[in-house]
């Protein structure tokens, strides 16, 4: 047998190279990272080597300036007690556009001494005026948490007369009453401030009258749905401020994202002073892309990258090193702690050496977990996003990521635990077969150099903004010609008293209802309709949860559902339970649903010629529903059976990016009409792949649909590619995608090359006999030419 | 963003009504059509049907409505004459200090009908009802707003008035109408004159009292039971925001006149029962309450207060007037504890020993407390292991066994003593 050291790096290996290793002589067990960097990188000389990139990043010096003069003395003095003489240019620097009474936003890496960019302003003011309040937003209440230990840790120093407390879903009835009459500082979550302050804010007056400063921090997480819903919180929050006569000002706080400025200008709809310059010290720093082997070409299949995580952790572990592994999802998390708790439990430290943590543990069980990983009493830990934001948990050694967290910031923020100040770190990225993951392994020039992506928006999605505005009557009566953000609010409140919600007397609108509207809108999901998957072999256990729009083609009766590997039949599907009752079968088929989707186009707000197709946004009306499936043979991809299935319709309307083909141009192709079908629908999904890479979305969070030349009412119809938003009335991502259309060409047209695959893989165009063998080629021909198209002068 | 801007209401009644349609989980049918879309025409106060004088004052107008009540009339079979007769340190005593003692006439009770329960700034209270004893009768005024441009008239309406009072009297106000008349000041910018007044909340003590035989304390329920006092055509709390919803769109009054009605009753219902709870509290040997559970209640809350004698009478009251078993043993208990609390052992293990015998839920309790009595009172060890083993009859506790062990030890050790004195005595 190998030493255990070995073990995991030969497991790197091509199995053929095992024997020649095992009979080596066994050398003396190598403890440090740059051991295991030096393996990677020979291994990475190998031709099909699963190593796609190394990349180092060379340590970085502190770069300090002096402490300003304004700063109160006591202040000076507890920050000197922690050792902070002086500091970092971007701590210095967010002081000054404080001091400047300007808001501002700071960008700058995990464990860079963010939160002192807020705490300073905020406890400088408080030391010249204790009856100063401030109000400090995250997005999860575990990390308002722990910036409470933070601020106290520094704001003690300046007396008892300082006060500041978590006030969330969590806090006691009758500590909220306290709260509300003491505190200098809440620390909350725009869920809470939504729900539970706003409607109340009279017994906010005193912290409202007093509000001086709202802190957003982890800023990048608001985006999207959860972003726009935010925008309109503020809306509302500034609405109630100055109501009690303040007009507070904004410091926040972001990952790495491309528009930090742009963003925190959405959300809070002022301008903003941008802090990016990062002063902060770091370690030599070392990011690995892994891509799992190809153990079958024809069907694009690869080792599982759960089963390579673990190895790659391993590795790690052996070596004493404190490794944290990021997965997707709750499930992975408890696979990989189980995989490795077997791991090194023969070893010293055995098997709670390594843990897990996600959402669902209790809050007290996940804070001892952050302290034993702070204070080096366990080994290794398991995550889901949990760990991904700021939450103390000190230094670490390496990272191995169990797939692409989905967005480059993520994916950033999570390396970034690995080596915070000095020391050598590793991070290593292991991709899944999902075609985001292949894109982003295949291209780690896209991940490592071009410029970063942005986050996106729509702060007048109508749905949203509509039931923000219902709120923001709900707190106080909306005065004739008042605006809500820059949108005047007469024809909406006009609708809204038409709907029997709002009032209108004397020269304002009021709430006449009795419902407590904040109650109806959660600022999180597209929507809480989650079906839950329930294995009913033995008993009844739920082993899944699976999104609307997804249920509908996963989980129809007589379905197969395939769940980690393991494969069930949907006895029944209980619509309106939101449930599905499956039953774990072996079979040789699975089962593909046959969706029929109609898209129209209700409004073209722009469009430009892109190559032979004409690139358009605007606003859509789409309607689906399942009409039947198909049988799958596995393997074979035989179709060996179908049924039929009376799924309700679903219609919604929403923004989206679209292509269209002319047939003059199809006609040129020298393909079958059926071959330029199945080109079109693999391009349609490639470009969702790289339209969601370039808009940093969930890539749920973007739809596709293609329509065939189809019959119109007079003519056939041209094909046109869909790429919409993936809710109700669109969260921004439409228009972004029409001012990327020159490079979403082109990036097609690279992942198409790039993908190994002979003629279509799930990781490009979609698994072969899905679609028909030309799919692949006929996509890349579709995608050349809109590639060869040269962005015109204006596009901005 | 570009988007199509929102000028045109037609536009946006389709897109919104497109998008709330087909929302995965929002309600449909909230958009509402047809004739209910007319916009509502403003009639002049007038014309609303809605009887009372209109009040003008600085902040503008609202519509005052006053009832009286003649003191030689009843509500239900209460007299109301007793409401005159309530002296001042009544309000101490319920209050347990927290409000001043106040004559009659500096007595508020107020209720509130408002456009929801959901709490929160956007809950108004359209109407408020205040009762107070005049010379001429009981005098009801109803503070109404019209719409919500009245409503800073009318609470400031209301301020003057309640400047002549000292206490206010509510039921559950504690929790949701002072903080709901609170919210509605602080957004009219004007001071809340509710927090210059003691506030007794009768909710408290009424459940004190009637809980136990009750299904509920709403007020409906009480003033039926204990007042006698039978509603006829009353409209149900929960229709009450509608019926204002109406209003302010059609402006026909007549379907509020029940809501007014409403808040009335519930006046004077609020005082009666104040009353009654009063009364009893502050003189209990005439405390107007006849069943066994009403007056055990009494008789609970006067020992939380440390009222023994008075509660202890009560107590034996209560199980002459007739009492459930389980309701007759909590009582035997109760009044043991109190006995135990003065120092009367003979009357606690009388009372004990009735409760052992009786062998229902205390059972076990009384038999421990009469072993921990011979043990630690009495210094009988073997009466206390014997009450001990028969409560072991009941179930076993880690309580109950170390006791036994103990007092087996200590058993053991008084005979050795015994012994010894014995053998030591012995002349041989």
């Amino acid at each position: 047998m190998p030493s255990p050291e070995n073990l995991s790096i030969d497991a790197l290996r091509p199995p053929r190279h095992l024997a020649r290793k095992r009979a080596g002589p066994i050398s003396p067990p190598d403890k440090s990272l740059s051991g295991v960097i030096e393996r990677f990188e020979a291994l990475q000389q190998r031709t099909e080597s699963p190593i796609a990139a190394i990349r180092r990043r060379p340590a970085q010096e502190a770069r300090y300036a002096d402490m300003p003069e304004a700063i109160d003395r006591h202040l000076r003095q507890a920050l000197a007690k922690r050792g902070i003489e002086r500091l970092y240019v971007h701590q210095a620097q967010s002081w000054d556009h404080v001091a400047a009474r300007e808001n501002v936003v700071v960008v700058t890496p995990t464990a860079s001494g963010k939160t002192l960019c807020y705490n300073l302003p905020v406890l400088n003011a408080l030391a010249a005026d204790p009856s100063m309040c401030a109000l400090y937003l995250f997005p999860t209440k575990a990390l308002a948490v722990d910036q409470l230990e933070e601020f106290n840790a520094l704001g003690g120093v300046l007396g008892s007369e300082i006060r500041a407390y978590t006030y969330d879903g969590d806090t006691p009835s009758d500590a909220r009453r306290a709260i509300r009459r003491r505190a200098n500082v809440v620390l909350s979550n725009p869920d809470m401030l939504h729900a539970g302050v706003l409607p109340h804010h009279t017994r906010w007056a005193r912290f409202f009258e007093h509000l001086r400063f709202i802190v957003i921090d982890e800023l990048h997480t608001y985006r999207g749905v959860f972003g726009s819903h935010l925008a309109n919180v503020l809306r509302r929050l500034k609405r109630i401020a100055a109501f009690y006569g303040s007009e507070p000002r904004f410091v926040c706080c972001s990952a790495t994202i491309a528009n930090p400025k742009e963003l925190s200008e959405l959300l809070a709809e002022e301008p903003f002073s941008l802090v990016s310059e990062n002063g902060a010290p770091s370690g030599e720093k070392f990011f690995v892309f892994y891509n799992p082997p190809v153990v079958n070409r024809q069907l694009g299949i690869r080792r599982s990258y759960i089963n390579e995580a673990r190895r790659m952790a391993q590795t790690f572990l052996d070596r004493g090193r404190q490794t944290l592994v990021f997965t997707n999802n709750r499930l992975a998390t408890e696979v990989l702690t189980r995989y490795l708790k077997e791991g090194v439990g023969r070893r010293a430290g055995g098997s709670a050496a390594v843990r897990g943590y996600r959402g669902g543990y209790l809050p007290r069980e996940r804070r001892e977990i952050e302290r034993q990983l702070r204070e080096g009493e366990i080994l290794g830990v398991v995550s889901t996003n949990a760990l991904e934001l700021g939450i103390d948990v000190g230094s670490l050694d390496a990272v191995v990521l169990a797939g692409y967290p989905g967005s480059i910031a993520s994916t950033w923020q999570r390396a970034g635990r690995a080596g915070r100040r000095s020391a050598e770190s590793v991070s290593v990225l292991v991709a899944s077969s999902a075609p985001l993951d292949q894109y982003i392994v295949e291209h780690p020039e896209f991940f490592f150099d071009s410029s970063p992506e942005r986050a996106y928006i729509n702060a007048d999605n109508l749905e949203i903004l509509i039931s923000h505005l219902k709120c923001a009557a709900f707190e106080l009566p909306v005065a004739e010609g008042e605006t809500f953000g820059p949108h005047p609010t007469r024809e909406l409140c006009r609708f809204l008293e038409e709907t029997g919600v709002l009032h209108r007397a004397g020269n304002a609108w009021h709430w006449t209802s009795e419902a407590y509207p904040a109650d109806a809108i959660s600022l999180r999901k597209v929507s809480s309709d989650n079906f839950v998957v329930v294995d009913v072999t033995d008993g009844s256990r739920v082993v899944g949860e699976v999104s609307f729009p997804a249920a509908l083609t996963t989980l129809h009766e007589k379905a197969i559902y395939i769940h980690e590997g393991t494969l069930y039949h949907v006895d029944r599907f209980e619509y309106d339970e939101r449930k599905a009752y499956v039953r774990r079968v072996e079979c040789g088929y699975y089962t593909d649903a046959i969706e029929h989707t109609h898209v129209k186009a209700l409004e073209t707000f722009d469009g430009a010629g892109l190559g032979p197709a004409q690139a358009n946004h605007g606003e859509i009306r789409l309607t689906r529903r399942v009409v039947g499936f198909k049988k799958i043979r596995f393997y074979t991809n035989e179709n060996v059976g179908d049924g039929k299935l009376a799924m309700p319709e679903q219609e919604m309307h929403t923004t989206a990016f679209w292509l269209h083909f002319p047939m003059d141009f199809l006609d040129t192709l020298p393909h079958a009409t059926t071959e330029k079908r199945d080109g079109l629908i693999g391009l349609g999904r490639v470009l969702r792949t790289v339209g969601a890479v370039m808009l940093m979305s969930d890539p749920r969070d973007v739809g596709v649909s293609t329509l065939h030349s189809h019959q119109g009412p007079n003519a056939l119809l041209d094909p046109e590619i869909f790429l919409f938003d993936n809710y109700p009335g669109g969260i921004g991502h439409s228009e972004p995608l029409y001012r990327l259309r020159h490079s979403l060409g082109a990036r097609a047209k690279e992942l198409l090359e790039a993908c190994q695959c002979k003629s279509g893989c799930p990781s490009c165009v979609g698994a072969p006999g899905e679609l028909g063998p030309k799919a692949k080629e006929v996509a890349m021909q579709l995608a050349s030419a809109l590639a060869a198209s040269v962005p015109e002068q204006c596009a901005a | 963003m570009q988007r199509a801007a929102i000028h045109d209401l037609e536009t946006l009644r389709e897109r919104l009504k497109a998008a709330l349609d087909q929302a995965p989980g929002s309600a449909k049918g909230v958009v509402q059509t047809g004739s209910e879309l007319t916009r509502p025409r403003r009639a002049s106060p007038a014309a609303t049907g809605i009887d009372g004088q209109e009040v003008t004052n600085d902040l503008g107008r609202f519509v005052l409505q006053e009832h009286v009540f003649d003191y030689r009339a009843t509500h239900g079979t209460f007299p109301l004459d007793h409401l005159l007769s309530m002296p001042a340190q009544w309000i101490g005593d319920v209050s347990q200090g927290r409000a001043d003692p106040a004559a009659v006439d500096r007595w508020a009770y107020l209720d509130t009908e408002t456009t929801g329960l959901a709490g929160g700034t956007g809950t108004c209270a359209f109407l408020v009802g205040v009762g107070s004893v005049e010379e001429s009768g009981f005098r009801v005024r109803l503070f109404f707003m019209r719409d919500y441009d009245e409503e800073g008239a009318m609470l400031h309406g209301l301020a003057r008035h309640l400047a002549r009072f000292d206490v206010l009297f509510t039921y559950n106000g504690k929790s949701f109408d002072v903080p709901l008349l609170e919210t509605r000041y602080r957004m009219q910018r004007q001071r809340n004159p509710l927090a210059a007044l003691g506030h007794v909340d009768l909710l408290h003590p009424a459940r004190r009292l009637w809980s136990a035989r009750m299904p509920n304390c709403r007020l409906a329920t009480l003033e039926a039971a204990i007042l006698g006092f039978a509603r006829h055509g009353d409209i149900p709390g929960s229709l009450i925001p509608q019926r204002y919803f109406d209003f302010l769109r059609t402006r026909h009054g007549a379907p509020l006149g029940p809501v007014f009605h409403h808040n009335v009753r519930d006046i004077l219902s609020l005082a009666c029962l104040g009353s009654v709870v009063m009364s009893s509290y502050s003189d209990p040997d005439n405390a107007p309450l006849r069943h066994g559970l009403d007056i055990m209640g009494l008789a609970s809350w006067l020992g939380k207060d440390r009222r023994d004698k008075a509660a202890l009478c009560l107590y034996r009251k209560a199980v002459r007037a007739g009492l459930p078993s389980s309701a007759l043993e909590l009582c035997l208990l109760e009044a043991a504890r109190i006995e135990r609390r003065a120092g009367n052992h003979a009357a606690k293990v009388e009372l004990l020993q009735d409760l052992s015998r009786i062998g229902g839920d205390h059972c076990v309790t009384a038999l421990e407390w009469l072993a921990k009595h011979y043990e630690h009172i009495a210094r009988d060890f073997a009466r206390a292991l014997e009450h001990t083993w028969a409560a072991q009859q009941h179930g076993e506790s880690d309580e109950l066994s170390h006791r036994e062990g103990r007092l087996l030890r200590r058993i053991a050790a008084d005979r050795a003593r015994a012994s010894r004195r014995a053998v030591s005595a012995d002349p041989t």
